[in-house]
């Protein structure tokens, strides 16, 4: 391997890619936007859903309770006069949440009643389950932490009180789902964009012949592939930092750990990204066949990765081929430092495969790559 | 007499040339290996991943238990919460700061610690546990944290065990809730993800297939020669779109079916409504392919812009995620992808029985999407060579 060979193909690298100024914006405009996307599409807490009211009741108890149900922007009330009007609003999906009270509420909630507790009832919209299981919460801790509220001054103490739960929750006090997405969005654009660029890059070079052209210089295969990955692994770096800033400034999520130790971590692994990428290239005759490869490898990527679904959820067989992706072990670093704050020691295993991942991958495209020499 | 043959004419030209050129991308398409695999090996594969493999909801939680009242009672609670299901088998830790760093390790999600006093206190008035959570994956934290709640808060309504034996079963509760689910009883995810799955799987085939088509097309030079002949761009459109209506409908109607026969997911409304439906939602998507195909100049460009386009509608729409979880602003850009009405069309019909009169808003919004894209498609199309 000739170091002046080399500096040569890396410079000739780094000028067509800088020199496609479609290549330029995709490098520019797919991380801002995937940050700014992901970055807020993850949200903990349910805001704005529509609750249906059909209140029997009317008395002040239960205006009270509705009050408080709407009070903190979770739900925007809409009243309806009958229960058959609300369960008509809850098939046609116009609302999410239904709540019955029937009459006698406020006579069982003062307990000037017999020994009935108070009763309501939740209809639940489950067609978006995700959506009913958080708000099932929300109602739950609500009605329990207004325990107080509900209880009538004289009514019989004597029975226990619930349990509160004192939660605190480290790393993340608010569970505002932002750092986890802008943690896990390194994984994903650096990943994708890195395979998918690299792929349709080398299949062009093959189609219009520079590929074969370089195959019958001096160059040797290592350098053919040293010469394609360095700069571009260097303008992805370029690309890493831009997100950094961003996701700092724009959405005020920074790095718990060192910026610089998950910058250097990133730089590997966009090396490592690469070589795949080259592996896709080297085995795909046409550009759409490339283009299709890394597309079929992108649905994964998303999904068992560890990007949106935790992989602890998944079945133990699917979890085994989770891990086979570099891309869950490298979010597991991204997130890891940008949370709680990792360093290089706590992450040692992690940091171990990925380099396994990184030596292996490139060792096979290097045999690719000679192989059509 | 002559004037109406020769529009009776021309008319049936239009049409002949459009089955022509529809004829012709029809064979093209069962040509295409790739694209054939690609139609039927995703839908395959994004069924195994939802319907099985991907969930929210929280399972096998690792989870640490810091026991300072070692009574009946906190046993019981412990108890209960591991019998939620969603937690493994708690791991006793002898000290508040072992619990502390092996949730920071990333070894635990959670953290319960039951002060000492805890009997006391459930005698007394005033219970109290604690629970420290790993707030680097939120969304679990959150309902992992909601869980615990719950079931603390059910606790009480129990008699203790031994306090008194005599008294009765059921103490008076806050206030007592009747919860039920519609549509979706036990709240399962893969239900959520399997609804939407048809509409994601359009969105690939009619983006893909299209946008890479007519790029493809240009870049070989068969677009000019297509050009070159009698049939109009209008026509050509037309005829090159065609069969992948044809296509679209059989992986829809693959995909329903699978999820009905494999996961139980039958339509509560009627098939008729879920075609009819369909129909704007298809011509939105592929006219959306038809604007990528005249902005990108290489088939490289048509994916870069398709892909970027695919990702952000399968998360926005809510598909993926429901909608109404994300802010404002968010919400409003997701409704620009056709996939957002359509899958609220989907779980309408498929969850909730909806008729025509109930999606009426969504095939207007997919109407109106397919309008103003095929417009802007129009007015960047050059229909000659320059």
């Amino acid at each position: 391997m000739k170091w002046r060979r080399l500096r040569t193909l890396m410079r000739r690298e780094a000028l067509a890619t800088f020199r496609s100024p479609f290549t330029v914006s995709v490098l520019i405009s797919v991380p801002l936007a995937a940050l700014l996307i992901f970055g807020f599409v993850l949200s903990t807490e349910v805001k704005g859903l529509a609750l249906g009211v059909f209140d029997a009741d009317n008395s002040s108890a239960s205006r009270r309770l509705v009050a408080e149900l709407v009070a903190k922007e979770t739900f925007i009330e809409k009243r309806y006069d009958t229960r058959g009007d609300l369960q008509l609003a809850l098939v046609a999906g116009e609302i999410s949440v239904g709540l019955v009270i029937p009459p006698g509420f406020d006579r069982d909630a003062s307990g000037r009643g017999n020994t009935s507790p108070p009763q309501i009832q939740i209809l639940y919209d489950g067609a978006e389950a995700p959506l009913a299981g958080n708000a099932e919460g929300f109602i739950r801790s609500l009605i329990a932490r207004n325990v107080e509220v509900h209880r009538a001054p004289g009514a019989d103490n004597s029975a226990s009180r619930p349990i509160s739960v004192v939660t605190r929750a480290l790393f993340n006090p608010t569970l505002d789902g932002k750092p986890f997405m802008v943690a896990g969005t390194f994984g994903f654009v650096l990943s994708f964009l890195t395979v998918l660029l690299t792929a349709v890059s080398i299949v062009n070079e093959k189609i219009t012949g520079t590929f074969e052209q370089l195959q019958v210089t001096p160059a040797s295969g290592l350098e053919i592939l040293l010469g394609k990955i360095l700069p571009l692994g260097a303008i992805f770096t370029l690309d890493v930092v831009l997100m950094v800033l961003v996701a700092g400034f724009v959405l005020d999520v920074w790095p718990a750990g060192s910026a610089i130790f998950f910058v250097a971590v990133s730089a590997f692994y966009v090396q490592v990204s690469l070589a795949l990428g080259v592996i896709i290239s080297a085995t795909s005759a046409t550009a759409a066949e490339a283009v299709q490869k890394s597309v079929m490898f992108s649905i994964p990527l998303v999904q068992l990765s560890g990007f949106l679904f935790p992989i602890r959820n998944m079945p133990t067989l699917v979890q085994w081929i989770a891990e086979i992706f570099p891309a869950t072990h490298y979010i597991r670093v991204t997130r890891a430092i940008y949370m709680r704050g990792d360093g290089p020691v706590a992450l040692a295993p992690e940091l171990g495969l990925l380099i396994l991942f990184g030596v292996s991958l490139m060792v096979f495209a290097l045999t690719r790559i000679e192989a059509r020499a | 007499m002559n004037a109406r043959e020769g529009t009776a004419e021309r008319a049936s030209r239009f049409w002949t040339n459009i089955g022509a050129v529809a004829y012709k991308e029809a064979s093209v398409i069962r040509h295409d290996k790739a694209l054939l695999a690609t139609v039927f090996a995703q839908p395959v594969m994004m069924l195994l991943l939802f319907g099985l493999a991907l969930s929210n909801k929280p399972a096998d939680v690792p989870w640490l238990v810091l026991d300072r009242s070692r009574t009946g009672a906190s046993r019981a609670l412990l108890q209960e919460i591991e019998h939620t299901g969603y937690f493994l088998r708690p791991r006793p830790v002898a000290g508040y700061g072992e619990g502390v760093a092996l949730l920071k390790s990333g070894r635990a999600l959670a953290f319960v610690v039951v002060p000492s006093s805890f009997r006391r206190d459930l005698e007394s008035g005033q219970p109290q546990i604690q629970l420290l959570l790993d707030g680097a994956d939120p969304l679990s934290a959150a309902r992992i944290g909601a869980y615990i709640a719950q079931v603390a808060g059910a606790f009480n309504l129990r008699p203790l065990p031994s306090t008194n034996p005599d008294a009765q079963t059921v103490t008076r509760g806050p206030i007592d809730i009747r919860q039920q689910f519609w549509f979706n009883p036990t709240l399962a995810d893969n239900r959520f993800f399997l609804v939407g799955l048809a509409g994601m799987l359009l969105t690939n085939l009619c983006l893909a297939a299209t946008s890479l088509g007519l790029v493809a097309e240009r870049e070989g030079g068969t677009y000019e020669q297509m050009l070159a002949s009698p049939t109009t761009p209008l026509q050509l459109l037309l005829g090159k779109l065609l069969p992948y209506v044809g296509l679209n409908y059989a992986v829809m109607l693959m995909a329903t079916l699978a999820a009905a026969v494999f996961f139980g997911i039958w339509p509560r409304g009627s098939w008729i409504t879920l075609l009819i439906i369909t129909f704007p939602f298809v011509l939105a998507s592929l006219s959306i392919g038809v604007l990528v195909s005249t902005l990108a100049r290489t088939s490289a460009q048509a994916v870069f812009i398709t892909v970027f386009f695919i990702l952000p509608s399968f998360v926005l729409s809510g598909s993926m995620l429901p909608y109404q979880f994300m802010p404002e602003g968010i919400r409003e850009i997701g409704a620009a992808f056709p996939l957002r009405w359509y899958q609220i069309a989907l779980r309408a019909i498929t969850e909730r029985g909806a008729g025509l009169t109930d999606i009426s808003v969504p095939f207007l919004a997919l109407a109106v999407i397919f309008v103003v894209t095929i417009s802007l498609a129009r007015l960047r199309m050059n229909p000659r060579l320059d």
